[in-house]
């Protein structure tokens, strides 16, 4: 099906240092602001835009980005994904990532927030071979409604594959409906509200990588819960279950810096927004 | 008569030794947390257990894995194996599924000698399959001519009857109390199926965030009587 809403496709390539995009193009309701070089580093930043300030009912996006070898990107939003109710069909947006060898992608979008019910569909496919570094967050709110009803949304489902030199290494399939479950309990959000996901693929990870970022997540006095583990492929994912976007992105952040520090001996740069 | 479902008896069996016991799948976390502390809440976590991770995963392979035996689509089946073991982001269980997976390869292999399982041991062997316990049972329940369903359902009753083994070890519960929840328990499984049934490829590998958290966390506990 090509009906999109909005497509945006990016290749980018490391040129004498710096990276640039060899090609960019993007049409409808999905667009990307100039590129910002936050250092001197060469890594460029890409912040990506819904100019219709939502998601809305039967809503199709889809984003390729491509990272030839050597080359390094952050990619992030403007602002928070917001779904709005899909009487109809749900809103659907799915991206595919190619990375090559040596390459760097940190893919750090906005959180998540479904409105009253909104049923949205994410599919997020990475392509990468051994040698290429992945950081990918994502935060997932309990939406909004009038009456300030939380999880009121109708189904988000957020699916992620990421295969490695061909063969599907990660697959992390969250769905949540609300109306069907006593989402809010045991075993679900754990009478928590927000939860926070970090999928790291690289072929650096190793186990003191783990314990450096367990004993400083643990430092963390906010109350929350949170899991880490290795993958299956080289690599670490970390869930957070938490009461505010605020304290997920503090953490992931602090996970975010210690991972550059240890793998880039580079410090993150503060995607400040607002 | 049926005689051919008393050898899938054998595989149901608590006694069978493919390690099962040695593995909580997170529920240890849960009772070090005192959320599960008798037979009433170890019940609701077995619920959730069953109808938010099981039937995604396990019980949706069963018959994924049946329908592609039935259809002589074996490469369907070295998906469907890569599948579960990479949607297990917690370490612990991933690797003790496959630990199960493995023994209990090892144990049918030697019982039926059957083809597809050792083209299953090729597979693990050459490093392009894991080993999954829900593959290794559907194979010799295909073989022993049980249907479909009956297969979901028997894996099912024997991956959630030696929770409750351990259940009554950790808990710890009344021999009477654990059989008193497996008994409450059968028309859980009876569902289970049905939503199984009408399930596909699209719905593999949802998680629940809690449960998958939990099994992360025993990663880090330092006093436990179960491996994951």
């Amino acid at each position: 099906m090509s009906n999109w809403t909005g497509i945006l496709s990016l290749d980018l390539e490391n040129r004498n240092g710096k990276t640039v995009a060899k090609r960019a193009y993007f049409q409808g309701a999905l667009k990307v602001m100039r590129p910002i070089y936050h250092d001197d580093s060469g890594q460029v930043c890409y912040y990506l835009l819904n100019p219709g300030g939502g998601y809305l009912d039967g809503d199709r996006y889809r984003m390729e980005i491509s990272v030839d070898a050597g080359a390094e990107v952050i990619l992030t939003t403007q602002s928070a994904t917001k779904v709005y109710k899909t009487p109809k069909s749900l809103a659907y947006q799915e991206t595919e990532i190619t990375l090559k060898k040596g390459s760097l992608l940190e893919y750090l979008p906005d959180p998540l927030i479904a409105y009253q019910n909104a049923h949205y569909k994410q599919k997020n496919v990475i392509h990468m071979e051994t040698g290429a570094t992945f950081i990918y967050t994502d935060i997932l709110t309990p939406g909004w409604s009038p009456n300030g009803e939380k999880f009121s949304y109708n189904t988000v489902q957020l699916v992620t594959e990421i295969y490695l030199d061909g063969q599907l290494g990660v697959f992390d399939h969250i769905k949540l409906t609300p109306g069907k479950h006593s989402i809010s309990g045991i075993g679900f959000m754990e009478g928590y509200t927000h939860l926070g996901s970090m999928i790291v693929v690289s072929e650096l990870t190793n186990n003191s990588l783990l314990d450096e970022l367990y004993e400083m997540i643990q430092e963390e006095s906010t109350d929350f819960k949170f899991g880490l583990s290795r993958l299956p492929v080289s690599g670490l994912s970390i869930r957070i279950l938490a009461h505010s976007t605020q304290l997920i992105e503090r953490i992931f952040d602090n996970c975010h810096r210690l991972i550059k520090k240890s793998w880039f001996e580079t410090v993150p740069s503060s995607l400040r927004k607002y | 008569m049926d005689n051919n479902i008393l050898p899938l008896f054998q595989l149901c069996d608590s006694n069978f030794p493919t390690g099962a016991f040695s593995h909580s799948f997170g529920l240890e976390s849960y009772i070090q947390e005192g959320k599960v502390h008798d037979q009433e809440t170890f019940f609701q976590w077995l619920k959730l257990y069953l109808h938010e991770q099981l039937i995604y995963t396990d019980g949706l392979a069963c018959m994924l894995v049946y329908d592609a035996l039935m259809n002589n689509e074996h490469s369907q089946i070295w998906k469907l194996d890569r599948m579960l073991t990479v949607q297990n982001l917690p370490r612990e269980t991933r690797e003790g599924t496959q630990m199960i997976g493995d023994r209990m390869l090892k144990l049918t292999e030697t019982l039926y000698g059957l083809p597809i399982l050792s083209q299953y041991r090729d597979e693990i062997r050459k490093k392009n399959s894991f080993g999954h316990p829900s593959i290794v049972f559907s194979m010799v329940a295909h073989s022993l001519g049980i249907t479909k369903s009956n297969t979901i359902l028997y894996y099912l009753y024997s991956a959630i009857s030696s929770q409750v083994q351990n259940a009554v070890r950790a808990i710890p519960l009344g021999q009477t109390a654990g059989q008193t929840i497996i008994y409450k328990f059968i028309p859980e499984l009876s569902e289970a199926v049905e939503k199984i049934l009408k399930l596909s490829l699209d719905d593999f590998g949802i998680v629940s965030p809690g449960l998958e958290l939990s099994q992360m966390k025993h990663e880090r506990v330092n006093i436990r009587i179960f491996m994951s």
